[in-house]
């Protein structure tokens, strides 16, 4: 009788032991989202499924972005504007004393104020009325003479256009780069290299989650009921994970280590980059043994409803890069970016521009990082600047990435569009021309091949992440344990196809980032107007050719 | 046993001084009306296209070996048909702002040179004849790497021209030593694609030192 309390005792202070233990293995430093890694069933793999709700253009595609503005202006209570207002990223001079930098402040706004520098940062970041406008006060600050640079902090986003699944002919897009040969030269296919995937997240492990999920008014004012606090399943993609397959993770969505993907799109880009291959299940992937770094920089809609302390923007961004630089990413990929103006060329300290990210940029370069960036999905949009891509064009050792469709398979002599060599006709209809367009790559299209046409990757199953897509009836807790094969297209997808040919050829010995970069060019199949042109830049990345080089003669 | 293989080597070195010196008196003062001679070469040849080779192997200068005879006449005219080979392998690779970047794949290069040279030797000595000669060579080469198909292998011929000179030494009746340079110009076959089109080079040509041990009068 008496041993008996004593074994409860013993046994509540094991069970309290472990209660705490889990507790300090969660990484989330916001409680509104409470992750425990390394917990959870596997993933369920539901192969190619048929979903017509991802074509371009249809009406949920639509609405997803609507609900993400609309849920964005929730938060913030104020419009959903290029920036998030309420601070604004500035680089002072060096030498500049703290009451230099209060008085620089001063004149520019009185509501200013310095908050702690962020992790990952040479920028300060200035905290005003969320009322104020942060393009006049960034202008304000850089007018100045101690002021490097001064920016709002824009928003990102992806550059993806999700698209339904298919069986058949999934995967034109890579021996369109001429991959299956590259792969005989380049048998490890840069086990040594490591791949920051900066975007939503990548699927990279098994874990719970914990999460508040409040009402919410969609696009249209349609209430959706609160779900309260509920337990989510996460698991690792399948055809991602493997033993030391991804290295320093973080979130700088959260402030976490865990940069988990809710959206999907940074899982995608993963697989085209490293999809497991060669095991007789699902997709390939470019460079399927390198490892990958997930940084998440970019929110989704369930971040935004999870109440995530931060978003996409260019501050967020520049961190992220400058994270992956210093954690040993030997190349950045960036499906991400923003439209601008068009003369941060010359000039990128002027509103709509991004020194911040500009400045990242160039200090991952130089520490040996090959960054290549999505050139945009705005063709016809107006085919704006592409600010981030942009800057690519700017710096040796970073490259934008154009996409091109199917409609450049299997041409005679070699990967040659259709339509003649001086109007080639596989330009992707939505990817941006410009000064900025480096290279091209297969981003996919549905336009005159369907649903053949897209990029496949295995990825979340939306049928059970885009639960905010129902009606409010139907609105329920996703679920991030179900997996399928997505067919998506964008520039998006054609920068992970680049990323994977220059991991590649850094795992070839090519280390120096405005050397890939030069190979890259060099040996890019050329398209529309010899040399480089605004439509496909120096021409479509050619694995292979960029791999072999050449001899004395040949 | 130390001691005897030292008299032994002093012996040796007093022979190959004294061999050349009673040589004088005999038949080199006296050259036959016609002389044919076979010889063997040893050359190390320093590429015209040094930023060619030095991407692909590291150097510019490399050896060949090879034979070939002369026929040589009393009144100073000779002439020679030399075989040579030269076979390399290095690594592909490729160039930007000057700078090479090797890629680790293996790429072979061999070239056989026959090559016709017509010349004069002036007998000043009769231990040192000095010459001077030009001609023309047929250039064999051949390219090969690891993953290329057969048609981005190369294998080709190409004529070059030449122009040499030099000194043969007599070690003695039957035997001597050329050193000379030999200028080299062989176009067409670098050039139009590889490292060389990069590089701006178009000659297979260099400058060789060559050595050749000549047996006969």
């Amino acid at each position: 009788m008496r041993t008996y309390p004593a074994r409860v005792a013993v046994l509540a202070f094991i069970a309290a032991l472990t209660a705490s233990w889990i507790v300090r293995g969660q990484t989330a430093a916001n409680q509104s989202l409470v992750v425990i890694e390394n917990l959870g069933l596997p993933a369920i793999d539901e192969g190619v499924v048929e979903d017509d709700s991802h074509a371009p253009n249809t009406a949920e595609a639509i609405r997803r972005r609507a609900l993400g503005a609309a849920l964005a202006a929730q938060r913030t209570g104020q419009g959903t504007g290029r920036y998030a207002p309420g601070r604004v990223i500035v680089k002072f001079r060096d030498g500049i004393s703290t009451t230099g930098r209060l008085t620089a402040l001063s004149t520019a706004s009185r509501t200013a104020s310095l908050r702690t520098r962020p992790s990952y940062a040479d920028f300060d970041i200035v905290s005003i009325d969320p009322g104020e406008d942060a393009e006049a006060v960034a202008r304000t600050l850089r007018a100045r003479p101690d002021v490097e640079y001064a920016q709002p902090a824009y928003r990102m986003h992806t550059q993806f256009k999700p698209n339904d699944p298919l069986y058949t002919q999934l995967q034109w897009n890579l021996p369109l780069i001429d991959l299956e040969s590259a792969w005989d030269i380049q048998m490890q296919a840069g086990s040594a290299v490591t791949v920051a995937i900066l975007d939503t997240g990548v699927a990279y492990d098994n874990a719970m989650i914990t999460a508040t999920i409040p009402a919410f008014f969609d696009e249209n004012g349609r209430q959706y009921p609160a779900l309260g606090r509920v337990t989510i399943p996460y698991s690792a993609a399948p055809q991602l994970a493997s033993p030391g397959r991804f290295v320093a993770p973080h979130d700088f969505i959260w402030d976490t280590t865990t940069p988990l993907d809710f959206d999907g799109h940074g899982t995608h880009v993963s697989g085209t980059v490293g999809q497991l291959t060669n095991d007789n299940i699902g997709t390939a992937g470019v460079a399927f043994n390198v490892k990958l770094m997930p940084v998440k920089v970019i929110g989704s809609v369930w971040d935004d409803l999870f109440g995530a302390p931060n978003e996409g923007t260019d501050d967020v961004v520049a961190r992220g890069i400058r994270y992956a630089a210093d954690n040993g990413a030997q190349v950045i990929n960036m499906s991400i970016g923003r439209t601008g103006p068009d003369n941060c060329t010359t000039n990128s300290n002027v509103d709509g521009c991004a020194p911040a990210v500009e400045a990242a940029i160039r200090y991952a370069v130089g520490k040996g990082s090959f960054v290549v960036i999505a050139g945009g999905n705005d063709f016809e949009f107006g085919n704006p600047t592409e600010v981030v891509a942009e800057i690519a064009a700017r710096v040796p050792g970073a490259v934008s990435v154009a996409a091109v469709d199917r409609r450049a398979v299997g041409q005679t002599g070699g990967h040659r569009c259709q339509g003649t060599a001086a109007q080639p006709d596989c330009h992707a209809y939505y990817s941006n021309t410009g000064s900025w367009v480096e290279l091209s790559a297969p981003g996919g299209s549905e336009r005159g091949f369907g649903r053949d046409g897209f990029v496949w990757q295995q990825t979340l199953d939306f049928r059970f992440t885009e639960t905010f897509l129902l009606e409010p009836s139907q609105f329920r807790a996703p679920r991030f344990d179900v997996f399928n094969y997505i067919g998506a297209i964008g520039t998006s997808m054609a920068t992970p196809h680049v990323s994977g040919v220059a991991a590649m050829l850094i795992q070839q010995g090519i280390t120096k980032p405005a050397a890939v970069e030069a190979a890259l060019a060099k040996f890019a199949v050329d398209l529309g107007a010899p040399g480089r042109d605004n439509t496909f830049g120096f021409g479509l990345v050619d694995a292979r050719n960029a791999l072999r080089g050449l001899g004395v003669a040949r | 046993m130390m001691r005897n293989a030292g008299t032994l080597l002093l012996v040796f070195a007093a022979l190959s001084f004294v061999a050349p010196a009673s040589a004088q008196t005999t038949s080199y003062d006296d050259p036959p009306a016609i002389s044919l001679r076979p010889f063997f070469l040893a050359s190390g040849q320093n590429f015209t296209a040094k930023e060619t080779f030095k991407a692909v192997f590291g150097r510019t200068v490399e050896p060949f070996w090879g034979g070939g005879a002369q026929l040589a006449f009393r009144n100073g005219l000779f002439v020679d048909v030399t075989v040579s080979h030269f076979k390399a392998t290095g690594e592909r690779a490729f160039r930007v702002d000057g700078q090479n970047f090797g890629l680790g794949i293996p790429l072979t290069v061999t070239e056989t040179p026959v090559e016709a040279i017509g010349g004069y030797r002036f007998y000043v000595s009769p231990r040192l004849v000095p010459y001077v000669g030009a001609g023309i060579g047929s250039y064999s080469y051949e390219e090969t790497s690891d993953f290329s198909t057969d048609d981005e292998n190369l294998k080709t011929r190409h004529t070059g021209y030449l122009v040499t000179g030099g000194a043969e030494f007599r070690l003695g009746r039957w035997l001597g030593l050329t050193a000379d340079v030999q200028y080299t110009r062989v176009p067409g076959i670098l050039g139009d694609g590889g490292i060389s089109k990069e590089a701006d080079e178009n000659d297979l040509g260099g400058v060789a030192a060559r050595f050749r041990v000549i047996v006969g009068r």
